[in-house]
């Protein structure tokens, strides 16, 4: 195939995904309302279709450019919306009871993906000499896997802090002297309320589930996201001569980096633990947006070679 | 984040009853300036603080919007030039906040180690009651206790538990120190990192020079068109070599987008002998001298030469160096013919490769192709009184005292000469190219690399590693028949553990299965 063609296919590619994680959302959506496990099973069937049309514009892309896949703006999304899919299929191939979240994985991947196609598409070409590095391949996977994992964690933290509301509502008042042991048997409670008559959200994984579950993905992340900071540095290191120069890219990977170190701190005082760490992991998604396409965009730096 | 092995907090006023001395306060002062929610604030503070570097121009970093920003709110901007709002990151404020939030962080590290020293000296503790333990498991085995005892040894050992045993033959377990150690690992590590760091600014340097094609350059502090030296570097430590260009080239794709830029650099020691020569790219830097050179920019540089009506010369040809823009590839340069009376400038606009109307985007008169295909220097003539006295830049003329000579710019191609309104000629005799490097030394980088490898040595661990403590007993129930009782604590990864407990709790009893020789049924 040549060069064009293989760019066409890449761009019909990725829209054939991001249709299909439209649909898979809408799936997960309805086994959420009306608790009909087959429509949740055939979500999973879809979304693993968008994945592999997903993963299908990546290569033909970088086939079309010879080159990685993730040299600008809009091939940065595509990734993202591979690695946020893939990682909510490995967790609910762990832990099934948390497919109905899927809608709301998939929303931001889909939110990600189209963004990408309709305001910061460029059609298939070569990198500029200040990115032809291998570096290119470590440091931007790296960054890509980094941030969209820390941004499932703090898209679970949401979840957490809205369930955590619900339940909060639903508790019966409980009694005032023996908090601890009240609080596994009001959780009892609530799960034999929500079996009797529950709304949308009671079908939720518990707050205390969606807790964990964001902690385990931002600890999965951190990691990530520092390595990508490291690689980064190296890069520069040996593009621009110095490995940190408060560049508005490295700011904000620098910011990020502490609001997610600040939230796993978090986790371990008392006080902060719950709903203050959880708004932690929000204001880090918020950074982690912000550098993506406010710094990309708007602001000024060596790295603005992302957009158009 | 390893709560579990801190120093028990706040101890009760030991002087029972008094008021709290001065001696309390500080104390518990300290304590709460070591604890986690100390450094979760400063933490917050810091990226706080850092938005503000990415909010306003950064003299580090863009020191031209700096100045442009200055230019736009002059009522504004001394104020927050005083705050250090626009070097925030070399801010005393900043500065006292990374340092309080290091200092909180070497204050927790101490008691942490030492709580660490106790716990790996001493032996796991005993279980005490292990029915009030929340995971617990236990088989009968028809085993003696001292078999089923030693099987339980053999596969928490398997387990890499430490162990100790006991009065009345309990076994202990702990596990999982590791998680500890590299959280401190971790901690260390970024100390290391800003101690490198701190020590290459201070003993390192950065600059700017361009060479032109086929020039020698001398690495000396006048050589650099920028230098920004680290407090303690003297230009007299420069290293002692000099940087011969023998040649750049650039070439782009069919799009126009930049292909490649590469200059043939070679290093000379100061008697002019080769030291190296390579081939310096972006990303492909040379290293001379523990001084790494990188490619940065280029740009054109017109030769011209100017003769009076009379055919005297009055500027013997010139290289004319000029600024590039990056998006369009046109250069523009200012040409000052002093000897002249009146004084004459020449604004000059260099296209590599000018094209007109068909041939360019619709809408156009003209465009620039970036390759050098085409190339035209444009001459725009003033007269008058150049100012060359006063400090001003090499690429523009002060337009103040001159005013415009003839209505129509002059169009040269290489080699064409034009006359000027007031008939003087101006020849377009060569053309080369400069390229610009970025010169840096940073004898911090080591130790930043080392900082930096320990940080993610020590991160992972730190946040999968589960400390967990798990104790054995075996007591005699009837005759040959043995009660095997295990209980565990685990202090992260409590979902894991209950799983985890049964499973050795299976093992042992596996084992136990295995020794007996004549076991029942």
């Amino acid at each position: 195939m040549s060069p064009a063609s293989l760019a066409t296919a890449s761009d019909t590619l990725a829209w054939l995904a991001v249709v299909s994680y439209v649909v898979a959302g809408a799936l997960f959506g309805l086994e959420f309302a009306y608790r009909l496990r087959w429509l949740g099973v055939a979500g999973l069937a879809v979304t693993v279709a968008g994945l592999a049309a997903n993963v299908g514009a990546a290569v033909t892309r970088g086939l079309a450019v010879h080159r990685v896949p993730w040299g600008n703006m809009y091939e940065f999304s595509i990734i993202v919306g591979i690695i946020t899919v893939t990682g909510f299929l490995v967790w609910v191939s762990r832990r099934p009871e948390i497919r109905p979240l899927g809608v709301f994985v998939l929303l931001p991947a889909v939110l990600a993906m189209a963004l990408g196609g309709l305001v910061f598409r460029v059609p298939a070409g070569p990198l500029v000499p200040a990115l032809n590095s291998r570096w290119i391949v470590i440091h931007v996977a790296a960054a890509i896997t980094g941030s969209s994992v820390l941004c499932l964690a703090a898209v679970f933290s949401i979840l957490y802090l809205v369930k955590d509301r619900v339940e909060r509502r639903q508790r019966p008042p409980a009694p005032p002297l023996v908090a601890g042991a009240a609080r596994t048997a009001d959780r009892v409670e609530v799960d034999q309320a929500v079996a009797r008559h529950g709304g949308v959200w009671d079908r939720m994984p518990s707050a205390d589930t969606l807790d964990h579950l964001a902690y385990r993905t931002a600890a999965f992340g951190f990691p990530i996201w520092t390595f990508a900071i490291i690689a980064g540095a190296i890069w520069a290191q040996s593009a621009w001569g110095r490995y940190w120069g408060w560049d508005p890219k490295e700011t904000w990977s620098f910011i990020s980096w502490t609001v997610f170190a600040a939230y796993l701190h978090a986790r371990a005082t008392a006080g902060w633990r719950g709903r203050r760490a959880a708004w932690l992991a929000i204001v880090g998604l918020a950074t982690l947006l912000f550098n993506f396409y406010a710094v990309n965009t708007v602001i000024v730096g060596l790295h603005s070679y992302g957009g158009r | 984040m390893a709560v579990e092995l801190r120093p028990p907090p706040a101890r009760p006023d030991r002087r029972g009853g008094g008021r709290p001395g001065l001696g309390d306060t500080l104390r518990q002062a300290w304590r709460e300036y070591r604890s986690m929610r100390t450094a979760l604030v400063l933490l917050v503070v810091l990226a706080a603080a850092s938005i503000l570097g990415s909010l306003f121009p950064q003299e580090g970093v863009s020191p031209q919007r700096v100045d442009q920003y200055f230019l736009d709110h002059p009522a504004l901007a001394p104020v927050m030039d005083r705050l250090g709002l626009f070097d925030v990151f070399g801010s005393a404020w900043y500065m006292a906040i990374y340092l309080a939030l290091l200092g909180a962080l070497v204050a927790c590290l101490v008691p942490r180690s030492r709580a660490l020293y106790r716990v790996l000296r001493s032996r796991p503790p005993r279980g005490g009651d292990l029915a009030r333990y929340r995971t617990r498991a236990a088989f009968d085995t028809p085993a003696s206790p001292d078999q089923a005892m030693a099987v339980a040894r053999r596969t928490l050992r398997r387990s890499r538990y430490r162990l100790a045993v006991h009065d009345g033959g309990e076994l202990a377990g702990e596990k999982g120190y590791l998680r500890e150690v590299s959280s401190m690992l971790f901690h260390v590590a970024l100390l290391v990192l800003l101690v490198g760091l701190a020590f290459g600014k201070a003993y390192g340097y950065r600059g700017q020079a361009a060479i032109v094609e086929g020039e020698t350059w001398a690495n000396a502090r006048v050589g650099y068109d920028s230098f920004s030296p680290g407090r303690f570097f003297g230009p007299e430590r420069l290293a002692p070599f000099q940087l011969r260009l023998d040649d750049f080239t650039n070439s782009f794709y069919a799009n126009n987008t930049p292909r490649a830029f590469v200059s043939h650099l070679t290093a000379l020691d100061l008697n002019g002998h080769e030291l190296q020569s390579q081939r310096v790219a972006p990303n492909r830097p040379m290293t001379v001298d523990g001084v790494r050179v990188f490619q940065s920019d280029y740009g054109y540089v017109p030769v011209v030469s100017v003769r009076d009506a009379k055919g005297k010369e009055l500027l013997a040809p010139q290289e004319v160096l000029t600024l590039r823009d990056p998006a369009s590839e046109v250069s523009n340069g200012a040409v000052k013919v002093t000897r002249a009376t009146p004084q004459v400038g020449l604004q000059v606009v260099m296209f590599t490769g000018l094209r007109t109307a068909p041939d360019c985007p619709s809408g156009l008169d003209f465009c620039n192709d970036p390759r050098l295909s085409r190339p035209v220097l444009v001459v725009l003539a003033y007269q008058g009184d150049l100012q060359a006295d006063r400090a001003q830049s090499v690429f523009t003329l002060d337009h103040a005292r001159l005013r415009p000579l003839g209505d129509r710019p002059l169009l040269l191609g290489p080699g064409q000469s034009g006359k000027l309104a007031n008939g003087m000629v101006v020849s377009f005799t060569g053309l080369k190219q400069y390229s610009v490097f970025t010169l840096a030394r940073d004898p911090g980088v080591p130790v930043v690399a080392v900082g930096a490898a320990l940080l993610l040595c020590g991160l992972v661990p730190s946040l999968y590693v589960t400390r967990r403590r798990v104790w054995v007993r075996a007591t005699p129930t009837g005759p040959g028949t043995t009660r095997v009782e295990l209980a565990g604590l685990a202090l992260q990864g409590k979902a894991a553990f209950e799983d985890e407990l049964a499973r050795l709790a299976q093992q042992v009893e596996r084992g136990t299965l295995g020794i007996v020789p004549d076991r029942p049924g």
